[in-house]
């Protein structure tokens, strides 16, 4: 070994004996910093998303939360109660069906929380925003919105962008600050003038009566006694008698 | 009409139908060749249950249509046969046109099961209603919704939700 014979005797690289050097500067052991800035920083490192999706969107989101894209290591866990969320990830299309449920969801969460809208379908209603009769153009029109994430669906590196900037918001937040922004003026609301009917999911779908006897006018239409579709009806109301 | 009609050679379903005396009308096939059949709405059933006797023990789809403002609305059947290693198996598609003011026509659920959430689809988008249904329902729109959103002449109402996003 001719290149490195200058260094063996003076210059010990590897596995040095001593103990490691202990820097003893105050600027390396002591941490100087606001309330406002440890409480961000304790937030937006553990950033609790509502594992809510309603559409494609959210197969990007759960993309994201595998081991190729891995959002665990942003603090980001998925939680299944509102209860537990800091953030909702509005992944997929809102109908009208489902926008009384979100708004629900959202306000079962605790304050402070964070809406990303994902995707052009709760940006503006995307592709449904032609002609669709039930497409919610624009979650924004339900909920307050923090982060608008483009795209149709946005790739899981753009869901990680979006939450780098909610960081980079929450992260600006400040505790003096938080008296003056209110919920009730954060969101347009309007009131509908509804009319309550009467609930069609009664949970007694299969159990119903008129599910195993056809009308009388029907049987003599069909012209047999007993259709072979009824036959099996009976079998299945016997077999549930027993069981 | 008549020339046309025996220029257009009758599918074997509708020739078998004439014979057993099932009144129905032979209409075009449509690009695949299938053979479409016309049907009025209070025979439907006895031709349902024939074609079922006849082999047709699956109902693969049923949907509505609609030919446009003010004219007839339309409940589409389409019919197969299902058996062991069936290659190519027979099909045949039943159309019932229904007056859009009274569009009523009756239930097919007593002899194929599968028309039960379909109906009440077509019946949720088209608002034709099957009579002796037995859960007939709006399955996609919310329970309180007021008109059929796929009739042609259907009018969005304009709720703040539903204008555009700018």
């Amino acid at each position: 070994m001719v290149l490195n014979s200058h260094l063996t005797t003076q210059e010990q690289i590897i596995n040095p004996i001593e103990r490691p050097q202990v820097t003893h500067d105050l600027s390396e052991n002591i941490i100087l910093t606001t309330v406002d800035d440890l409480y961000n920083w304790a937030r937006l490192s553990s950033l609790w998303p509502l594992l809510f999706g309603t559409a494609c969107c959210f197969i990007e989101f759960a993309a994201l939360i595998g081991s190729r894209f891995d959002f665990d290591r942003f603090g980001l866990i998925p939680r299944s109660s509102p209860r537990q969320a800091d953030l909702i990830i509005t992944a997929g299309t809102i109908t009208m069906k489902m926008a009384p449920q979100l708004v629900r969801l959202y306000e079962q969460m605790p304050e402070p929380k964070y809406v990303i809208a994902m995707g052009a379908c709760t940006i503006t209603g995307g592709m449904f925003s032609v002609d669709s009769p039930t497409a919610v153009r624009g979650v924004d029109k339900l909920i307050p919105v923090d982060v608008y994430l483009p795209g149709c669906p946005p790739r899981p590196e753009a869901i990680i962008d979006a939450i780098i900037k909610l960081r980079k918001k929450i992260a600006n937040d400040s505790i003096q600050e938080r008296a003056n922004i209110k919920q009730v003026h954060r969101y347009y609301s309007t009131t509908h003038n509804l009319k309550p009917v009467e609930q069609i999911l009664t949970g007694k779908y299969l159990q119903s009566e008129t599910r195993f006897t056809p009308p009388k006018e029907l049987v003599e239409a069909i012209g047999i006694p007993v259709p072979p579709a009824l036959i099996t009806a009976k079998t299945q109301k016997e077999e549930q008698k027993r069981g | 009409m008549a020339e046309e009609e025996s220029l257009v050679k009758a599918g074997v379903v509708s020739q078998w139908l004439a014979d057993n005396g099932f009144e129905h009308e032979f209409i075009e096939p449509d690009v695949q060749g299938v053979e479409t059949i016309k049907v009025q709405p209070e025979f439907l059933l006895p031709i349902a249950t024939a074609l079922y006797a006849y082999g047709f023990n699956y109902l693969q789809f049923q949907c509505g249509a609609d030919l446009g403002p003010g004219r007839d609305l339309v409940s589409v059947y389409h019919l197969i046969k299902v058996s062991d290693n069936a290659d190519k198996p027979a099909e045949v598609r039943v159309k019932v046109f229904l007056p859009r003011e009274n569009p009523r026509v009756p239930s097919v659920y007593w002899i194929w099961k599968a028309a039960d959430w379909q109906e009440r689809e077509s019946y949720d988008m088209y608002g034709i209603i099957y009579e002796g249904h037995p859960n007939l329902k709006r399955i996609l729109m919310p329970e309180d919704w007021v008109g059929w959103p796929l009739r042609k002449d259907y009018i969005s109402p304009d709720f703040y939700e539903l204008q555009d996003a700018y």
